[in-house]
Protein backbone atom coordinates (compact mmCIF):
# COMPACT_ATOMS: atom_id res chain seq x y z
CA UNK A 1 0.00 0.00 0.00
CA UNK A 2 2.49 2.52 -1.22
CA UNK A 3 -0.08 4.96 -2.33
CA UNK A 4 -3.57 5.47 -1.22
CA UNK A 5 -2.55 7.84 1.53
CA UNK A 6 -3.67 11.43 1.19
CA UNK A 7 -6.02 10.62 -1.65
CA UNK A 8 -8.20 13.48 -0.47
CA UNK A 9 -5.48 15.94 -1.44
CA UNK A 10 -4.73 14.27 -4.75
CA UNK A 11 -8.33 13.91 -5.84
CA UNK A 12 -10.02 10.71 -6.90
CA UNK A 13 -12.34 9.79 -9.73
CA UNK A 14 -14.98 7.08 -9.68
CA UNK A 15 -15.47 5.71 -13.18
CA UNK A 16 -17.24 2.94 -15.02
CA UNK A 17 -15.17 1.14 -17.62
CA UNK A 18 -16.89 -0.85 -20.32
CA UNK A 19 -15.34 -2.86 -23.09
CA UNK A 20 -14.28 -6.28 -24.34
CA UNK A 21 -10.64 -5.72 -23.47
CA UNK A 22 -11.44 -4.48 -20.00
CA UNK A 23 -8.91 -6.56 -18.06
CA UNK A 24 -6.16 -5.85 -20.55
CA UNK A 25 -6.88 -2.16 -20.33
CA UNK A 26 -6.70 -2.17 -16.55
CA UNK A 27 -3.53 -4.18 -16.63
CA UNK A 28 -1.91 -1.86 -19.15
CA UNK A 29 -2.79 1.14 -17.00
CA UNK A 30 -1.36 -0.53 -13.90
CA UNK A 31 1.85 -1.24 -15.77
CA UNK A 32 2.16 2.48 -16.50
CA UNK A 33 2.04 3.12 -12.79
CA UNK A 34 -1.61 3.80 -12.14
CA UNK A 35 -3.27 2.75 -8.93
CA UNK A 36 -6.68 1.20 -9.16
CA UNK A 37 -8.82 0.62 -6.15
CA UNK A 38 -12.30 -0.64 -5.39
CA UNK A 39 -12.80 -2.50 -8.64
CA UNK A 40 -16.32 -3.88 -8.47
CA UNK A 41 -18.10 -5.98 -11.01
CA UNK A 42 -21.29 -4.49 -12.44
CA UNK A 43 -22.26 -6.75 -15.31
CA UNK A 44 -20.73 -8.75 -18.19
CA UNK A 45 -18.21 -6.26 -19.46
CA UNK A 46 -18.57 -3.34 -17.13
CA UNK A 47 -16.78 -2.52 -13.90
CA UNK A 48 -16.66 0.35 -11.51
CA UNK A 49 -13.20 1.60 -10.49
CA UNK A 50 -11.69 4.33 -8.42
CA UNK A 51 -8.52 5.98 -9.69
CA UNK A 52 -6.38 8.90 -8.69
CA UNK A 53 -6.79 12.10 -10.63
CA UNK A 54 -3.12 12.16 -11.55
CA UNK A 55 -3.55 8.85 -13.43
CA UNK A 56 -6.32 10.21 -15.59
CA UNK A 57 -4.11 11.18 -18.58
CA UNK A 58 -2.79 7.62 -18.79
CA UNK A 59 -6.31 6.22 -18.82
CA UNK A 60 -7.36 8.62 -21.52
CA UNK A 61 -4.37 7.77 -23.63
CA UNK A 62 -4.90 4.03 -23.39
CA UNK A 63 -8.67 3.76 -23.70
CA UNK A 64 -8.56 4.22 -27.48
CA UNK A 65 -6.15 1.31 -27.90
CA UNK A 66 -8.32 -1.04 -25.90
CA UNK A 67 -11.64 0.35 -27.12
CA UNK A 68 -13.02 1.00 -23.70
CA UNK A 69 -15.79 3.39 -22.80
CA UNK A 70 -15.14 5.41 -19.70
CA UNK A 71 -17.80 7.33 -17.84
CA UNK A 72 -17.04 9.53 -14.87
CA UNK A 73 -19.46 9.02 -12.01
CA UNK A 74 -18.14 11.23 -9.24
CA UNK A 75 -15.20 13.49 -8.56
CA UNK A 76 -13.85 13.78 -5.07
CA UNK A 77 -10.98 15.53 -3.36
CA UNK A 78 -9.27 18.85 -2.96
CA UNK A 79 -8.54 19.71 -6.65
CA UNK A 80 -12.22 19.50 -7.56
CA UNK A 81 -13.21 21.36 -4.43
CA UNK A 82 -10.82 24.18 -5.27
CA UNK A 83 -12.11 24.26 -8.80
CA UNK A 84 -15.64 24.64 -7.53
CA UNK A 85 -14.54 27.38 -5.17
CA UNK A 86 -12.98 29.28 -8.02
CA UNK A 87 -16.42 29.74 -9.50
CA UNK A 88 -17.78 31.00 -6.18
CA UNK A 89 -15.58 33.98 -5.56
CA UNK A 90 -18.12 35.74 -3.36
CA UNK A 91 -18.14 32.87 -0.90
CA UNK A 92 -14.36 32.71 -0.79
CA UNK A 93 -14.02 36.43 -0.21
CA UNK A 94 -16.70 36.31 2.48
CA UNK A 95 -14.86 33.55 4.32
CA UNK A 96 -11.58 35.41 3.96
CA UNK A 97 -13.08 38.64 5.23
CA UNK A 98 -14.59 36.71 8.10
CA UNK A 99 -11.21 35.33 9.07
CA UNK A 100 -9.54 38.70 8.79
CA UNK A 101 -12.27 40.35 10.84
CA UNK A 102 -12.01 37.69 13.53
CA UNK A 103 -8.25 38.09 13.56
CA UNK A 104 -8.44 41.86 13.82
CA UNK A 105 -11.12 41.79 16.50
CA UNK A 106 -9.17 39.25 18.49
CA UNK A 107 -6.17 41.57 18.33
CA UNK A 108 -8.06 44.62 19.42
CA UNK A 109 -8.05 45.83 22.98
CA UNK A 110 -11.61 45.95 24.22
CA UNK A 111 -11.40 46.97 27.83
CA UNK A 112 -9.08 48.29 30.47
CA UNK A 113 -9.84 47.43 34.03
CA UNK A 114 -8.15 49.30 36.83
CA UNK A 115 -8.63 48.22 40.39
CA UNK A 116 -7.28 49.26 43.73
CA UNK A 117 -6.92 52.96 42.96
CA UNK A 118 -9.03 55.99 43.78
CA UNK A 119 -10.87 57.64 40.86
CA UNK A 120 -8.39 60.51 40.54
CA UNK A 121 -5.40 58.26 40.17
CA UNK A 122 -7.38 55.91 37.99
CA UNK A 123 -8.10 58.74 35.56
CA UNK A 124 -4.44 59.65 35.52
CA UNK A 125 -3.39 56.07 34.84
CA UNK A 126 -5.95 55.91 32.07
CA UNK A 127 -4.72 59.09 30.44
CA UNK A 128 -1.12 57.88 30.69
CA UNK A 129 -2.12 54.58 29.14
CA UNK A 130 -3.81 56.31 26.24
CA UNK A 131 -0.70 58.40 25.72
CA UNK A 132 1.21 55.12 25.31
CA UNK A 133 -1.39 54.13 22.75
CA UNK A 134 -3.33 51.83 24.99
CA UNK A 135 -7.03 52.53 24.92
CA UNK A 136 -10.10 50.51 24.10
CA UNK A 137 -10.32 50.06 20.35
CA UNK A 138 -6.63 50.19 19.57
CA UNK A 139 -4.92 47.19 18.11
CA UNK A 140 -2.54 45.11 20.18
CA UNK A 141 0.05 44.68 17.45
CA UNK A 142 1.87 47.91 18.15
CA UNK A 143 1.48 47.73 21.91
CA UNK A 144 4.38 47.43 24.25
CA UNK A 145 4.83 44.50 26.53
CA UNK A 146 2.92 44.62 29.83
CA UNK A 147 6.21 44.69 31.72
CA UNK A 148 7.35 47.71 29.76
CA UNK A 149 4.06 49.45 30.48
CA UNK A 150 4.38 48.66 34.14
CA UNK A 151 7.81 50.28 34.22
CA UNK A 152 6.62 53.36 32.31
CA UNK A 153 3.61 53.82 34.59
CA UNK A 154 5.73 53.59 37.71
CA UNK A 155 8.16 56.13 36.26
CA UNK A 156 5.54 58.59 35.09
CA UNK A 157 3.20 58.50 38.06
CA UNK A 158 5.11 59.00 41.26
CA UNK A 159 2.01 58.46 43.40
CA UNK A 160 1.94 54.83 42.40
CA UNK A 161 3.70 52.52 44.78
CA UNK A 162 3.20 49.49 42.63
CA UNK A 163 1.15 48.56 39.62
CA UNK A 164 0.50 45.14 38.18
CA UNK A 165 -0.25 45.01 34.49
CA UNK A 166 -1.73 41.89 33.04
CA UNK A 167 -2.99 41.33 29.56
CA UNK A 168 -5.79 38.84 29.49
CA UNK A 169 -7.13 38.12 26.05
CA UNK A 170 -8.53 41.34 24.73
CA UNK A 171 -8.49 43.22 28.01
CA UNK A 172 -5.89 44.85 30.17
CA UNK A 173 -6.11 44.40 33.88
CA UNK A 174 -4.25 46.78 36.11
CA UNK A 175 -3.95 46.55 39.82
CA UNK A 176 -2.46 49.54 41.49
CA UNK A 177 -1.36 50.40 44.98
CA UNK A 178 -1.20 54.02 45.95
CA UNK A 179 1.75 55.36 47.78
CA UNK A 180 0.69 56.58 51.17
CA UNK A 181 2.83 59.26 52.65
CA UNK A 182 3.02 59.19 56.37
CA UNK A 183 3.54 62.78 57.25
CA UNK A 184 5.35 63.13 60.47
CA UNK A 185 3.34 65.14 62.89
CA UNK A 186 5.73 68.06 62.90
CA UNK A 187 4.74 69.50 66.17
CA UNK A 188 1.94 68.69 68.53
CA UNK A 189 -0.70 71.32 67.96
CA UNK A 190 -1.91 72.62 71.21
CA UNK A 191 -5.59 71.96 71.52
CA UNK A 192 -8.49 71.46 73.91
CA UNK A 193 -11.63 69.42 73.63
CA UNK A 194 -14.90 71.29 73.96
CA UNK A 195 -18.53 70.24 73.76
CA UNK A 196 -20.04 70.58 70.29
CA UNK A 197 -23.59 70.31 71.60
CA UNK A 198 -25.55 70.55 74.76
CA UNK A 199 -25.83 67.16 76.43
CA UNK A 200 -25.49 64.84 79.38
CA UNK A 201 -22.15 63.08 79.42
CA UNK A 202 -22.54 59.32 79.63
CA UNK A 203 -19.05 58.12 78.85
CA UNK A 204 -15.70 59.77 78.58
CA UNK A 205 -12.41 58.56 77.27
CA UNK A 206 -9.64 61.10 77.01
CA UNK A 207 -6.53 59.48 75.55
CA UNK A 208 -4.40 62.62 75.69
CA UNK A 209 -5.01 65.56 77.90
CA UNK A 210 -6.58 66.34 81.25
CA UNK A 211 -10.37 65.95 81.60
CA UNK A 212 -12.21 68.87 83.07
CA UNK A 213 -15.74 67.48 83.04
CA UNK A 214 -17.24 64.40 84.61
CA UNK A 215 -19.64 61.68 83.64
CA UNK A 216 -23.29 62.52 84.34
CA UNK A 217 -22.56 66.18 84.04
CA UNK A 218 -24.80 68.31 81.87
CA UNK A 219 -22.66 70.44 79.60
CA UNK A 220 -23.58 73.36 77.39
CA UNK A 221 -22.24 73.98 73.95
CA UNK A 222 -18.67 75.19 74.04
CA UNK A 223 -17.93 73.90 77.54
CA UNK A 224 -14.35 72.75 78.01
CA UNK A 225 -14.30 68.97 78.39
CA UNK A 226 -10.59 68.27 78.39
CA UNK A 227 -7.56 70.49 78.19
CA UNK A 228 -4.21 69.98 76.53
CA UNK A 229 -2.51 71.88 79.36
CA UNK A 230 -1.32 69.01 81.48
CA UNK A 231 -0.12 71.08 84.41
CA UNK A 232 -2.35 73.88 85.54
CA UNK A 233 -1.14 77.34 84.51
CA UNK A 234 2.04 75.92 83.04
CA UNK A 235 1.22 77.32 79.61
CA UNK A 236 2.50 74.13 77.97
CA UNK A 237 -0.09 72.52 75.76
CA UNK A 238 -0.27 69.20 73.99
CA UNK A 239 -2.85 68.04 71.49
CA UNK A 240 -5.83 66.75 73.43
CA UNK A 241 -7.52 63.71 72.00
CA UNK A 242 -10.49 61.73 73.17
CA UNK A 243 -14.05 60.73 72.86
CA UNK A 244 -16.94 62.06 74.88
CA UNK A 245 -20.24 60.29 74.50
CA UNK A 246 -23.22 62.27 75.64
CA UNK A 247 -26.98 62.10 75.61
CA UNK A 248 -28.43 64.87 73.47
CA UNK A 249 -32.00 65.83 72.73
CA UNK A 250 -33.67 66.85 69.52
CA UNK A 251 -37.11 68.25 68.85
CA UNK A 252 -38.55 66.95 65.64
CA UNK A 253 -41.75 68.05 63.91
CA UNK A 254 -43.35 65.78 61.34
CA UNK A 255 -46.44 65.97 59.19
CA UNK A 256 -47.98 62.95 57.60
CA UNK A 257 -51.08 62.30 55.59
CA UNK A 258 -53.66 59.72 56.52
CA UNK A 259 -54.28 58.78 52.94
CA UNK A 260 -51.66 58.06 50.44
CA UNK A 261 -51.46 57.15 46.81
CA UNK A 262 -49.32 54.34 45.66
CA UNK A 263 -48.22 53.31 42.22
CA UNK A 264 -47.88 49.57 42.06
CA UNK A 265 -46.21 47.67 39.29
CA UNK A 266 -45.38 44.06 39.06
CA UNK A 267 -41.93 43.23 37.84
CA UNK A 268 -43.14 42.05 34.44
CA UNK A 269 -42.16 44.37 31.68
CA UNK A 270 -42.72 44.36 27.96
CA UNK A 271 -39.67 45.19 25.93
CA UNK A 272 -39.83 47.17 22.78
CA UNK A 273 -36.87 48.19 20.70
CA UNK A 274 -36.29 50.98 18.26
CA UNK A 275 -33.35 52.38 16.38
CA UNK A 276 -32.72 56.00 17.18
CA UNK A 277 -30.78 58.48 15.12
CA UNK A 278 -30.59 61.68 17.10
CA UNK A 279 -34.25 62.47 17.90
CA UNK A 280 -35.71 60.42 15.15
CA UNK A 281 -36.54 56.84 16.00
CA UNK A 282 -37.65 53.85 13.97
CA UNK A 283 -39.59 51.18 15.86
CA UNK A 284 -38.17 47.74 15.35
CA UNK A 285 -39.76 45.35 17.78
CA UNK A 286 -42.78 45.37 20.06
CA UNK A 287 -44.32 48.55 18.69
CA UNK A 288 -47.59 46.80 17.86
CA UNK A 289 -48.72 46.44 21.44
CA UNK A 290 -51.50 48.73 22.56
CA UNK A 291 -51.99 49.68 26.15
CA UNK A 292 -55.31 50.69 27.58
CA UNK A 293 -54.39 50.74 31.22
CA UNK A 294 -52.02 53.08 32.82
CA UNK A 295 -48.43 52.20 32.09
CA UNK A 296 -45.06 53.37 33.17
CA UNK A 297 -42.34 53.51 30.57
CA UNK A 298 -38.60 53.47 31.04
CA UNK A 299 -36.23 54.02 28.15
CA UNK A 300 -32.59 53.18 27.88
CA UNK A 301 -30.26 54.03 25.05
CA UNK A 302 -27.59 51.57 24.09
CA UNK A 303 -24.95 53.23 22.03
CA UNK A 304 -22.82 51.17 19.72
CA UNK A 305 -19.12 51.63 19.47
CA UNK A 306 -16.84 50.58 16.69
CA UNK A 307 -13.08 50.89 17.11
CA UNK A 308 -13.54 53.59 19.69
CA UNK A 309 -15.80 55.59 17.42
CA UNK A 310 -19.37 56.11 18.52
CA UNK A 311 -21.88 55.12 15.90
CA UNK A 312 -24.55 57.81 15.63
CA UNK A 313 -27.23 55.15 15.49
CA UNK A 314 -28.46 54.03 18.87
CA UNK A 315 -30.54 51.15 20.00
CA UNK A 316 -33.33 52.31 22.26
CA UNK A 317 -34.91 49.82 24.58
CA UNK A 318 -38.19 50.70 26.23
CA UNK A 319 -39.54 48.80 29.17
CA UNK A 320 -43.25 49.13 29.73
CA UNK A 321 -44.64 48.23 33.11
CA UNK A 322 -48.27 47.94 34.01
CA UNK A 323 -49.13 50.53 36.54
CA UNK A 324 -51.86 50.47 39.10
CA UNK A 325 -52.76 53.30 41.36
CA UNK A 326 -53.89 52.45 44.79
CA UNK A 327 -55.36 54.59 47.45
CA UNK A 328 -54.32 53.52 50.85
CA UNK A 329 -55.84 54.93 53.95
CA UNK A 330 -53.91 54.46 57.12
CA UNK A 331 -55.22 54.26 60.61
CA UNK A 332 -53.96 57.00 62.85
CA UNK A 333 -51.82 54.53 64.81
CA UNK A 334 -50.10 53.32 61.65
CA UNK A 335 -49.63 56.85 60.48
CA UNK A 336 -48.05 57.88 63.77
CA UNK A 337 -45.72 54.89 63.71
CA UNK A 338 -44.71 55.66 60.17
CA UNK A 339 -43.98 59.27 60.92
CA UNK A 340 -41.92 58.41 63.99
CA UNK A 341 -39.85 56.02 61.87
CA UNK A 342 -39.28 58.57 59.12
CA UNK A 343 -38.42 61.22 61.66
CA UNK A 344 -35.80 58.97 63.23
CA UNK A 345 -34.34 58.07 59.89
CA UNK A 346 -34.03 61.65 58.71
CA UNK A 347 -32.51 62.69 62.00
CA UNK A 348 -29.89 59.95 61.80
CA UNK A 349 -28.98 61.16 58.34
CA UNK A 350 -28.08 64.53 59.74
CA UNK A 351 -25.98 63.17 62.57
CA UNK A 352 -22.64 61.39 62.72
CA UNK A 353 -22.40 57.79 61.74
CA UNK A 354 -21.85 56.60 65.28
CA UNK A 355 -24.86 58.41 66.65
CA UNK A 356 -27.52 56.15 68.08
CA UNK A 357 -31.11 56.87 68.95
CA UNK A 358 -31.86 55.61 72.41
CA UNK A 359 -35.39 56.84 73.04
CA UNK A 360 -38.15 58.95 71.57
CA UNK A 361 -41.26 60.51 73.01
CA UNK A 362 -44.28 62.11 71.40
CA UNK A 363 -44.78 65.51 72.89
CA UNK A 364 -47.75 66.61 70.90
CA UNK A 365 -50.12 65.02 68.41
CA UNK A 366 -52.81 66.81 66.42
CA UNK A 367 -55.04 65.90 63.53
CA UNK A 368 -56.66 68.15 60.95
CA UNK A 369 -57.60 68.03 57.25
CA UNK A 370 -56.55 64.42 56.98
CA UNK A 371 -53.09 65.13 58.29
CA UNK A 372 -51.35 64.12 61.46
CA UNK A 373 -48.93 66.54 62.99
CA UNK A 374 -46.42 65.29 65.51
CA UNK A 375 -43.85 66.89 67.70
CA UNK A 376 -41.26 64.42 68.94
CA UNK A 377 -38.47 64.53 71.40
CA UNK A 378 -35.68 62.18 70.43
CA UNK A 379 -32.89 61.11 72.72
CA UNK A 380 -29.60 60.43 70.98
CA UNK A 381 -26.27 59.18 72.20
CA UNK A 382 -23.41 60.65 70.23
CA UNK A 383 -19.88 61.89 70.39
CA UNK A 384 -19.81 65.56 71.24
CA UNK A 385 -16.06 66.01 71.48
CA UNK A 386 -14.73 68.81 69.31
CA UNK A 387 -11.10 69.74 69.00
CA UNK A 388 -10.36 73.39 69.47
CA UNK A 389 -6.88 74.65 68.82
CA UNK A 390 -5.36 77.02 71.24
CA UNK A 391 -3.38 79.95 69.99
CA UNK A 392 -0.47 80.33 72.31
CA UNK A 393 0.16 83.87 71.37
CA UNK A 394 3.84 83.62 70.61
CA UNK B 1 13.19 -19.86 -19.21
CA UNK B 2 15.22 -22.90 -19.89
CA UNK B 3 15.00 -26.06 -17.88
CA UNK B 4 18.50 -26.10 -16.45
CA UNK B 5 18.14 -22.46 -15.33
CA UNK B 6 14.98 -23.44 -13.51
CA UNK B 7 16.64 -26.32 -11.78
CA UNK B 8 19.55 -24.12 -10.78
CA UNK B 9 17.22 -21.64 -9.19
CA UNK B 10 15.42 -24.39 -7.36
CA UNK B 11 18.69 -25.70 -6.04
CA UNK B 12 19.95 -22.23 -4.99
CA UNK B 13 16.80 -21.45 -3.10
CA UNK B 14 16.95 -24.73 -1.26
CA UNK B 15 20.64 -24.60 -0.58
CA UNK B 16 20.71 -21.02 0.72
CA UNK B 17 17.32 -21.35 2.36
CA UNK B 18 15.98 -18.38 0.41
CA UNK B 19 12.25 -17.76 0.05
CA UNK B 20 10.96 -19.50 -3.02
CA UNK B 21 8.89 -16.58 -4.28
CA UNK B 22 11.93 -14.36 -4.61
CA UNK B 23 14.00 -16.87 -6.48
CA UNK B 24 11.41 -18.54 -8.59
CA UNK B 25 9.08 -15.70 -9.62
CA UNK B 26 6.17 -17.45 -8.03
CA UNK B 27 3.14 -15.60 -6.73
CA UNK B 28 2.90 -15.15 -3.00
CA UNK B 29 -0.66 -15.36 -1.84
CA UNK B 30 -1.69 -14.38 1.64
CA UNK B 31 -5.27 -15.04 2.60
CA UNK B 32 -7.08 -13.99 5.71
CA UNK B 33 -9.68 -16.68 6.20
CA UNK B 34 -11.86 -16.48 3.19
CA UNK B 35 -12.19 -12.72 3.39
CA UNK B 36 -9.06 -11.32 1.76
CA UNK B 37 -6.42 -12.54 -0.61
CA UNK B 38 -3.25 -10.54 -1.02
CA UNK B 39 -1.40 -11.56 -4.12
CA UNK B 40 2.13 -10.45 -4.89
CA UNK B 41 4.30 -11.10 -7.88
CA UNK B 42 1.45 -11.18 -10.35
CA UNK B 43 2.04 -9.93 -13.85
CA UNK B 44 -1.41 -9.44 -15.25
CA UNK B 45 -5.14 -9.51 -14.89
CA UNK B 46 -6.73 -11.92 -17.30
CA UNK B 47 -10.33 -12.01 -16.26
CA UNK B 48 -12.41 -10.26 -13.71
CA UNK B 49 -15.97 -10.89 -12.61
CA UNK B 50 -17.67 -11.17 -9.25
CA UNK B 51 -17.41 -14.99 -9.34
CA UNK B 52 -13.96 -15.57 -10.77
CA UNK B 53 -10.70 -13.69 -11.03
CA UNK B 54 -7.90 -15.00 -13.18
CA UNK B 55 -4.43 -13.64 -12.64
CA UNK B 56 -1.30 -14.22 -14.65
CA UNK B 57 2.09 -14.80 -13.14
CA UNK B 58 5.44 -15.46 -14.67
CA UNK B 59 5.01 -19.18 -14.96
CA UNK B 60 1.32 -19.70 -15.20
CA UNK B 61 -2.14 -18.67 -14.33
CA UNK B 62 -4.03 -18.41 -11.09
CA UNK B 63 -7.77 -18.74 -10.81
CA UNK B 64 -9.58 -17.57 -7.72
CA UNK B 65 -13.23 -18.44 -7.38
CA UNK B 66 -15.62 -16.93 -4.92
CA UNK B 67 -18.67 -14.80 -4.38
CA UNK B 68 -18.99 -11.01 -4.59
CA UNK B 69 -15.35 -10.61 -5.44
CA UNK B 70 -13.91 -7.17 -5.84
CA UNK B 71 -10.40 -5.79 -6.11
CA UNK B 72 -9.74 -3.48 -3.23
CA UNK B 73 -6.47 -2.24 -4.63
CA UNK B 74 -4.35 -2.96 -7.64
CA UNK B 75 -0.73 -1.97 -8.21
CA UNK B 76 1.93 -3.09 -10.62
CA UNK B 77 2.67 -6.42 -8.97
CA UNK B 78 0.29 -6.48 -6.11
CA UNK B 79 -3.39 -7.12 -5.86
CA UNK B 80 -5.73 -7.13 -2.87
CA UNK B 81 -8.87 -9.13 -3.36
CA UNK B 82 -11.94 -8.96 -1.17
CA UNK B 83 -15.04 -11.08 -1.01
CA UNK B 84 -15.97 -14.58 -0.10
CA UNK B 85 -13.22 -16.88 -1.42
CA UNK B 86 -14.03 -20.41 -2.35
CA UNK B 87 -11.00 -21.81 -4.12
CA UNK B 88 -7.62 -20.97 -5.52
CA UNK B 89 -6.47 -23.03 -8.49
CA UNK B 90 -3.07 -23.07 -10.15
CA UNK B 91 -2.49 -23.80 -13.78
CA UNK B 92 1.20 -23.97 -14.49
CA UNK B 93 2.19 -23.49 -18.06
CA UNK B 94 4.26 -26.15 -19.69
CA UNK B 95 7.79 -25.21 -20.54
CA UNK B 96 7.91 -23.02 -23.55
CA UNK B 97 4.13 -22.53 -23.44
Amino acid sequence: MRRGQLTVLQGTLVLTVEGQLLEAFIHACVKQGCTFSDITYLNGRKVKVTVLLQDWPVLRRLRKNYRCKIKILTKKGAPFFLNRLRSRKALVTAVLIGFIAAFLLANTLWSIKITGLDPELEAEVESKLSSYGIQPGSSTFSMKQPREIQRLLLEDIPELLWVGVKKQGTSYQLYGVKQTNFDEADKPKPSNIVAAKKGLITKMFISKGRPTAEVNEVVKKGKLLATGELKEDSGEFIEAEGEVLAETWYRVEVDSELEREQNITDGDADHSFSIAINDFSIPVWGFWRKYEEQVRMESYNHSLELFGWKVPVQLRESLIYNNEEQQQSLSSDQSVNNSVETAKQSLLLQLDEEAEITDEKILHESKDHGKVKLILLVKVEENIAETKYVSQGD
Amino acid sequence: MSKWQNQLRNWVSQYFDLPADVMLDLPRITTIGSLHAYIENCTGLLHFSDREVRIQYRRGELSIKGKDLRIKMMLKQELLLEGELISIDFKELKEGG
